[in-house]
């Protein structure tokens, strides 16, 4: 699998760091922690997801990807999809 | 035609990590650096500087005149507008030259090299080998650069030259 990076490009998969859905937004206060941390959707279909271009800019970056066909529909910076 | 392929490790080089301070652009960067910044991977020379574009806000700038005092002296010039990063002593940078450079290359990047994907002015931050690169294309010859972390220079030149010994 090779993954658009917005500053590198198409880049094999091996770089990347998989850090998961990209949809969980930290709660202000204590309630909400615990299913901020340790809860996530297995969903089937499309999702927004977290990867670190390790080898790469060193980037973090949001790759909007269908988990059935791992057909990706395009990516973005993390810090342009900041709260 | 000249040599098949040239292999040369440059010394004596300043090299720094600039990183823009959140709001500041290439342009204004480039102007206090006195050389154009690439806004993307890319390569740049002016001058005695080279600049490659390492990440978003983020370049490896290089000169050839490279004193001790080099990070620091661009320290001061980008205080308020980047982060500078003494890296003179932190990475090997390998020459490779002539026409087989661009198989020998081809041999270790996942990276389209062919001229139309990657030419003169071209620069990506990749892996060989396991090995972390940030390479550069210079010329047509073609002439790339390899900077490698200076502790696995010597894995590097080990790829290097059992790639080469195929060609």
């Amino acid at each position: 699998m090779r993954l658009p990076c917005p500053y590198c490009g198409n880049r094999d998969a091996a770089e990347f760091v998989y850090r998961g859905d990209a949809a969980p937004r930290r709660p202000d206060g204590e309630a909400g922690m615990f299913d901020y941390v340790y809860l996530r959707d297995n969903r089937a279909g499309e999702m927004r997801e977290l990867w670190y271009h390790a080898q790469g800019c060193r980037n973090w970056i949001v790759v909007t990807r269908d988990t059935v066909t791992h057909e990706i529909h395009g990516s973005e910076l993390a810090r342009d999809n900041k709260r | 035609m000249g040599e098949a392929l040239t292999v040369s490790e440059r010394t004596g080089l300043g090299i720094a990590t600039v990183m823009a301070r959140r709001g500041v652009d290439a342009a204004a960067i480039g102007a206090v650096l006195g050389c154009a910044l690439p806004g993307g991977p890319g390569w740049r020379n002016g001058g005695d500087l080279s600049a490659i574009g390492t990440g978003p806000g983020t370049w490896l700038v290089m000169t050839e005149t490279g004193s001790g005092d080099f990070a620091e002296d661009l320290t001061q010039r980008f205080r308020g507008l980047a982060s500078v990063t003494d890296q003179s002593s932190a990475y090997a940078v390998f020459r490779l030259s002539g026409h087989d450079a661009r198989t020998l290359l081809q041999r270790g990047v996942s990276i389209d090299l062919h001229p139309a994907a990657f030419a003169p002015g071209s620069a990506a931050t990749s892996m060989i080998s396991h090995i972390g690169v940030i390479f550069w294309q210079m010329d047509d010859a073609p002439t790339y650069e390899v900077a490698v972390f200076r502790s696995l220079a010597g894995s590097f030149r080990h790829w290097l030259d059992s790639v080469a010994a195929t060609l």
